[in-house]
């Protein structure tokens, strides 16, 4: 008998001892991935002025897919709005990394009136947020995993930049990309109008 | 706690036992160079970082790889680094952008054996060739 008390005696204990429980403390909300829907533009910029579009220009294949949050992505949606930088990259691509940090700036600098948009292709997602963390990326990122985008474009190799007018317009693209101070002439010659 | 200590003995032992017949084992190795030459005639300039196009896109910086012995035993392994752009052609073209192939090289140590073959990212092998003509070295081209 008194065997059979002693599980009941320790249990009871372990129970006053949950009677006074430490708060557990609230678990740190997880951070919103890089490159997803908080990183859609805003409004255009009422005063925006654009040059137009070479008549001749082809159209930039329009695509869908998800960025890096799952939300669901349309460029023309985008472009349909003001012109669009495309930054064809890879999480592991050391140019893309040497480039990317002054791109990362010159995006900022350029929020809502020229919207650029990461192409990560066949890529792990959490390399991808590694690399956008790392370089500060705050842009849209559209994750790209069967390269259906890349091969729409023609892009064999990162990192490529294409440049999409307002409608759609296929301006230009850099296989190979380009850096920060290049790309920044390149869209005051092509896009901006009212640019020194 | 006789007990436990009886049945615990037996396996610390042999624990200690492998830990020393393991190092015991391990055979001298040598260090090489394993170079891949992925011939995808890309347009790049020569010298810049690059990774391998098409068919060859597994070729590329962090891409984990593996030196493996005839039986198909993995005798070193690691991540590749970029590859650097090669021009394919002699020839001076005049352009800064020119057909190149991207060459990988990476450093290893392994054991004497008759053959070596290199495994990328969980691809079919390919087979390395010796080839000291610039420091020792196991060589494999792509398409061969």
């Amino acid at each position: 008998m008194r065997r059979a008390l002693l599980p009941l005696l320790l249990a009871a204990a372990l129970l006053g001892g949950c009677s006074t429980p430490e708060p557990e403390p609230e678990p740190a909300p997880a951070p919103a991935p890089a490159g997803g829907a908080a990183a859609l533009p805003g409004p255009v910029p009422a005063d925006l002025a654009l040059r137009p579009a070479p008549g001749t220009a082809p159209a930039a294949p329009a695509f869908t897919g998800a960025l890096t949050d799952g939300t669901p992505f349309a460029a023309a949606e985008l472009w349909a709005q003001r012109p669009v930088v495309l930054i064809f990259f890879n999480s592991w691509c050391t140019t893309c990394a040497s480039s990317q940090a002054a791109l990362s700036e010159l995006a900022r600098s350029y929020r809502d009136r020229v919207i650029f948009v990461g192409v990560a292709g066949a890529d792990q997602a959490d390399e991808v947020q590694d690399y956008l963390r790392a370089h500060r990326v705050e842009y849209p990122v559209v994750l790209d995993d069967q390269q259906t985008i890349w091969r729409s474009y023609a892009v064999r190799e990162p990192p490529a930049v294409v440049l999409v007018a307002k409608g759609g317009a296929l301006l230009r693209g850099w296989p190979g990309g380009l850096d920060a101070p290049t790309l920044d002439r390149r869209l005051r010659e092509l896009v901006l109008a009212d640019q020194p | 706690m006789r007990r436990s200590i009886t049945t615990l003995l037996p396996l610390l032992l042999a624990g200690a036992t492998g830990c020393g017949t393991v190092g015991a084992a391990q055979e001298a190795v040598d260090p090489t160079t394993v170079r891949v030459l992925v011939r995808d005639i890309n347009i790049r300039a020569a010298g810049v970082d690059c990774a391998g196009t098409g068919p060859y896109q597994h070729f590329h910086n962090r891409a984990p790889f593996r030196v493996l012995d005839p039986d198909g035993a993995a005798l070193a392994s690691g991540q590749l680094p970029a590859g650097t752009a090669v021009a394919a052609f002699a020839e001076d073209l005049g352009v800064e952008r020119l057909p190149t192939y991207c060459e990988f090289a990476v450093g290893v140590r392994v054991p004497q054996r008759t053959s070596y073959r290199l495994e990328v990212d969980g691809r079919p092998a390919l087979d390395l060739t010796p080839d000291s003509s610039e420091g020792p070295a196991l060589v494999a081209v792509v398409p061969s």
